[in-house]
Order: C-alpha cells, then sequence, then structure tokens
C-alpha cells in the first residue's frame, strides 16, 4: 500500500504540469499551509515529489488521499486521452428518482459483487456532475491505481461519458452502471474525442442550437439589404439564407470543439469511367475521416460561405442532430441513394 | 406689538435700526425686542426655501402635468387607430389617405397594430396556445415552448417535428433528463399534436419552476446552505440554523411528480427529536409542501424559526 501510494504520487507530480500543481495541492488540502509554503517549485520534479511524498508521510496521508489530489486534477483538466460516450436505454419507471447517495452505494456494491478487487471513489462536481474513478484488480490482484477509469454521469440523464476503459472492464462498468441508474441496457452513443467538454455539451444540448425562427428574417439583415446597390441584393438574400440553415443544422455562436468524425462507407463504388470496380457486386469498404480545431465551426462555415451545398446533407448535420461522430454507410436496399444506419 | 409684527418681514428686518433708536424702553422690552429678532432670522431662510421648493415642485408638477397630455393624446390617437383597424372596411380608403399625410400619424397606426398584435399573441397563448412555424415547405414543424414561473418567462425551447404518417422529433433542445420519448411517442402515433405538447409542456414548466426555485433560494437566503441538488431538481436538501435552541436541521425537499413544483415529501433530520416533535416544526413540515420553498423559508425567517 505504501509503495502504491508513493508511485501514484510521484506519477501524479509527472503528470500535473507546474502551472498546475500549486493551485490543485491547494485545492487538496492535505499539507499544512507552512508545507505549501515550504514547496520549491522551481527544483527538478524528482525532487518536488520526494518532497511531497515526505509531506505526505509526516501527515500520515493515505493512497485514499493521493486518488483523491488526482480526482481533483483530472476532473479540472479531463481533457487527456480518449472519452467515449455511452447511452443507457430503456430506463425502468423509478430511474428518474434515483439520488446520488443510492446510486454511490448501489454503483459500489454491484462492481463489487462482479470483481472482488476494485476501489471505487466518487466525487460530485459543482456543476451535477458525479465523477467515478475505478482502480481495477482480479480475484489475486490488488486494484491497480496507475492505470484508473474515470466515468462522468449526469443523475437523471441517459448519458455516461468514459476513459481508459478495456472492453473486459467495459462488460463489468455496464453493468453496475444499469443497475445503480435504474436502466435496462446500455449502448455506445458513437461519440468519441479528447476533448471532454465538447463530448459532453454535445449529448447534453449544451450549446446554442439555431431553430426556423418564430419571426422570420431579421429587421437588421433586412435593413443592410435594402443599403446595398441592387445588383447585390439577391446575392445576399441567399447568403442570409445560406447562413441561416448552415446554423439550423450546425448551432449558432460558439459550438463545442469536436475534433473529428468518421464515415465508415460499406457502399458500392459508382463511377462510370472505371468500370472495373463499379461492376463489383461486393461493396467498396473504405473509411473517410475528417478532421479539424473545431470540425463543426468548419463545415457551417463550409455551409455558410457555399463550399458544401445547402440544404446541408443528412451525413453532416447528423453530427450534431443525432450526437455522434462515427457513423456506418450502406447503401439502401431498395434504392441507390446512401443512407445512415446505427450500428453497434 | 406692531413693531413686532413689522419686524417679522424680511424688508424691515436687515437694518435692525428700532432696536437701537429706542434706547429709552425697559429692559425687558429690549429683550422681547432681541427675541423676536432672533425668531425672524429663523423664520426668514425657511420660509425663502420653503417657497423655492414650492415653486419646483409647481414646476415639476406642470412638466408631468404636460407629459400626461402627451402621454393621453398619443393614446386616444393609438385608440382612435385600433378602432379603425377593426373596421377597417368601411374606412380603408379614408384612413390612408389620412396616415400619409402625417409622419406621427403613421408611426400611432403601426403602434397601434403592434398593440393589438401583442395582445392577440397574449390572449392565444392564455389559451393554451403553442407558437408553431412551418418549416420544410409543410413538411415539418417547429413549436416553441416557452417556459414561465410567477409571471417570469423563463427559458425558451424549440423542437422540429416530422409531419408524416406520424409525429416525430427530428430535434431539440429540451434538456436530457426530460423524458421525450416517454412523453410524446404514444401521442404522436395518433398524430394528437396536443397530447404531445401539453404533457411535455407541463413538465417543462414544473422543471423551470423547481430551478427558479433553487435560484432564489440561493439568492434570498444567504444563510440557507444547499447541501445537495440535481440537475431535474427533483431533490433538494438544505441545512437549516434555529437562532433560539442554537442547533441545526438538515431539510430534505423530495419532488417525485414531476409536474409539479411543490414537494411531495419533507422530511427534517436533527438530534433534537424533541425539536422535530414541537408543534411549530410540524407546521413548518405543512408549509414547506403548500408553498414555494424560497416563500416558506422566508415565512420561517418571519417567525424567528430559522436564522
Amino acid at each position: 500500500m505504501e509503495d502504491q501510494m508513493k508511485s501514484l504520487l510521484r506519477q501524479l507530480v509527472r503528470r500535473i504540469p507546474i502551472r498546475f500543481l500549486k493551485v490543485t495541492l491547494e485545492k487538496w488540502g492535505r499539507l499544512t499551509v507552512a508545507q505549501q509554503q515550504n514547496i520549491d517549485f522551481t527544483q527538478t520534479k524528482w525532487a518536488l515529489a520526494d518532497e511531497l511524498i515526505a509531506y505526505s508521510e509526516e501527515n500520515r496521508l493515505t493512497l485514499r488521499h493521493i486518488t483523491e489530489l488526482e480526482m481533483i486534477y483530472v476532473i479540472d483538466n479531463p481533457n487527456q486521452g480518449m472519452w467515449h460516450a455511452f447511452q443507457l436505454v430503456d430506463p425502468e419507471s423509478d430511474a428518474p428518482a434515483v439520488e446520488l447517495m443510492q446510486f454511490k452505494e448501489q454503483f459500489k456494491s454491484h462492481l463489487n459483487e462482479l470483481v472482488r478487487n476494485v476501489s471505487v471513489k466518487m466525487k460530485k462536481n459543482t456543476d451535477e456532475a458525479v465523477w467515478i474513478r475505478i482502480a481495477w484488480g482480479d480475484s489475486c490482484s490488488r486494484p491497480n491505481n496507475m492505470r484508473p477509469t474515470y466515468v462522468v454521469h449526469y443523475l437523471q440523464t441517459p448519458y455516461v461519458f468514459v476513459t481508459r476503459l478495456t472492453s473486459k472492464q467495459k462488460t463489468l462498468l455496464s453493468q453496475a452502471m444499469i443497475i445503480a441508474t435504474r436502466h435496462q441496457a446500455i449502448k455506445d452513443a458513437h461519440l468519441s474525442g479528447r476533448n471532454f467538454s465538447a463530448i459532453r455539451d454535445l449529448l447534453m444540448q449544451e450549446y446554442e442550437q439555431v431553430f426556423p425562427a418564430k419571426y422570420p428574417s431579421a429587421l437588421v439583415e433586412r435593413n443592410q439589404i435594402a443599403a446595398l446597390p441592387n445588383i447585390e441584393r439577391e446575392q445576399a438574400e441567399a447568403e442570409v439564407n445560406r447562413l441561416q440553415m448552415a446554423c439550423e443544422a450546425f448551432g449558432g455562436g460558439k459550438l463545442p470543439q469536436l475534433q473529428s468524425v468518421v464515415y465508415k462507407l460499406e457502399t458500392k463504388f459508382k463511377d462510370p469511367s472505371n468500370q472495373t470496380f463499379t461492376e463489383r457486386e461486393k461493396p467498396f469498404n473504405c473509411v473517410v475521416t475528417f478532421t479539424s480545431k473545431n470540425l463543426l465551426e468548419s463545415l457551417r462555415h463550409c455551409a455558410s460561405s457555399g463550399i458544401a451545398s445547402t440544404p446541408i446533407t443528412p451525413l453532416l448535420s447528423s453530427i450534431p442532430r443525432r450526437g455522434r461522430n462515427y457513423f456506418v454507410i450502406t447503401d439502401k436496399v431498395s434504392g441507390p441513394s446512401s443512407q445512415i444506419n446505427p450500428t453497434v | 406689538m406692531n413693531k413686532q409684527q413689522v419686524d417679522i418681514f424680511p424688508t424691515k428686518q436687515g437694518d435692525g435700526r428700532p432696536l437701537n433708536m429706542e434706547p429709552a424702553k425697559g429692559v425687558l422690552s429690549h429683550l422681547s425686542a432681541l427675541e423676536v429678532r432672533a425668531r425672524s432670522r429663523q423664520v426668514q431662510p425657511r420660509q425663502r426655501s420653503r417657497v423655492e421648493e414650492l415653486r419646483a415642485r409647481a414646476e415639476a408638477l406642470t412638466v408631468q402635468r404636460d407629459r400626461l397630455k402627451a402621454e393621453i393624446h398619443a393614446h386616444k390617437g393609438i385608440e382612435k387607430h385600433k378602432t379603425r383597424l377593426n373596421n377597417r372596411g368601411a374606412a380603408a380608403a379614408e384612413e390612408e389617405m389620412e396616415t400619409e399625410d402625417n409622419e406621427n400619424e403613421q408611426l400611432l397606426h403601426l403602434i397601434a397594430r403592434v398593440m393589438d398584435l401583442k395582445q392577440l399573441l397574449y390572449a392565444h397563448h392564455i389559451i393554451g396556445g403553442y407558437d408553431i412555424t412551418k418549416t420544410r415547405r409543410g413538411k415539418g414543424i417547429c413549436v416553441t415552448l416557452s417556459t414561465a414561473y410567477e409571471g417570469v418567462y423563463l427559458e425558451t425551447y424549440n423542437m422540429e417535428l416530422d409531419v408524416g404518417p406520424t409525429l416525430k422529433i427530428s430535434r431539440h433542445n429540451v434538456p436530457p433528463f426530460i423524458p421525450l420519448g416517454e412523453l410524446c411517442e404514444p401521442a404522436g402515433r395518433q398524430k394528437d399534436l396536443r397530447g404531445f405538447l401539453d404533457p411535455l409542456l407541463t413538465r417543462l414548466n414544473a422543471f423551470a419552476g423547481r430551478r427558479q426555485q433553487l435560484r432564489l433560494v440561493k439568492e434570498l437566503h444567504p444563510s440557507v446552505t444547499v447541501m445537495e441538488s440535481n440537475m431535474l431538481c427533483s431533490i433538494l436538501v438544505i441545512l437549516l440554523s434555529t437562532p433560539r435552541e442554537k442547533t441545526t436541521l438538515l431539510c430534505t425537499l423530495n419532488y417525485t411528480d414531476h409536474t409539479r413544483c411543490l414537494p411531495t415529501g419533507v422530511h427534517f433530520d436533527c438530534e433534537d427529536k424533541k425539536l422535530l416533535e414541537s408543534s411549530k416544526w410540524k407546521n413548518n413540515r405543512k408549509l414547506l409542501m403548500e408553498t414555494p420553498v424560497h416563500k416558506a423559508l422566508g415565512a420561517m425567517k418571519n417567525m424567528d424559526c430559522i436564522g
């Protein structure tokens, strides 16, 4: 236990950039004020870790305290590693009544039933999110605190966000999760990315969505058009129209910073100039990936500036509308056009 | 006597001669003269300021009268336009002639029209109407659901629906903890728009109301600590302190009926069991069950039950 504590603390000091370390330690509040003031943040990380280990021993801190420090850091800086979204489905009638204490108890006890050696720590953030840190072990090994899984869930919502999870752990987590939240199943939401808040905002609808306005075409825009010479009038109207359509498809204002979207094509190859491929019976499989600093903003710009045609194809508008960034596209059985199929 | 009266007036007061000119009279008369002088000195500035005050007031009232007159005039104009709007057919040609003459009249006409439309919209909301816009050339509709609590408009939610053989939600910005599918699916299958929207609006309104109550608790009662709440605002745990008994109480409010703003259960936890059995706290429980929490806390504070 002692060794685990030391190595976890050492790992943490290595991971946390110096500029965040001071704030994180202050938030943690397990060191005395004098100890905090004594820390020399200019020394090497190795020496810094030694100093913190010494203080922790002096204050008789345990492994749980160090995991607490890790949680504080991860909650404040969640954009490390891939986050995957899952969706709980088929809620039981008492699902909306689940509250934090009950959830905590149920989740821990069910996970403990499934795996003997597992250590779970939960913390509720100020924005009502429940952060769960799981250190997994198995029947013969102690929980490995060096590679914990992080799970974020907002109670009463169907969404679960997970990072650092192996497929074996996924089954265990899913079971504990559906029992604790009173649902019947959980499925992959086909949304993943490095930016945690982007994924969360997209699914929780925490961004400005634009709807066909109650009062069509804003007065300001109309006045602007009237002020321009006649020749530009039609173009400007089209531009306003495109912008409206782009915003309706992708949202207005600042958009969640989604960084990639993947389309897996399982469609027949169609090109009149390439007979060999077009005549093949089997679908032509390929993967198309779009990446950008802010993909939704890029797509919105493409549509509003006329690079992408409007009305916007469901292939693109499905990203925010259905909150996912992984699609499998197959040929419709009856028609030639492609469709988006949800796949697991 | 006559002298005194004269002295009161400021015009004769300044020189102070009457006193010095009559040295023959006695000490008493001298004193009374001094007294009069002292008194009149006090009265004089007061009077002057009073006059100024009254003058300013008169001026303010005149301004106000003029403004009200103008307002009445404008209002009359608007009313005239309104009645004209209502029985438009007959007077249409004549009206147009008139309005073109005068820019001011035209403005009044527009104001009248806006007021008229606003009232119509208000009436539409009162009878439970929804704001619906046709989209995609009639293939879909966009519904606006506005929520309000205690006369204050809160969040507005939108929904785009496909109008096919059944009603289907194509996109929306309703928060994920509102069970849209469960609420809307049965009615959607029968294409019953009202049955589709009414329960949803009730839920949204109740949620907005509960959230507003939580906001008000935090804002109006800084001495009350909110220990626990959730996104749906279906649970609220607050810490209360009693000034008389010098103890703290944990109060849990459960809102299991998500279509209402009032709790379905109130539970107190306290070390002092006797306190909870007192009639005062039984009343408080009733109060919390029957009134919105921020108001109930205000009433409890007034009765000195909580600090």
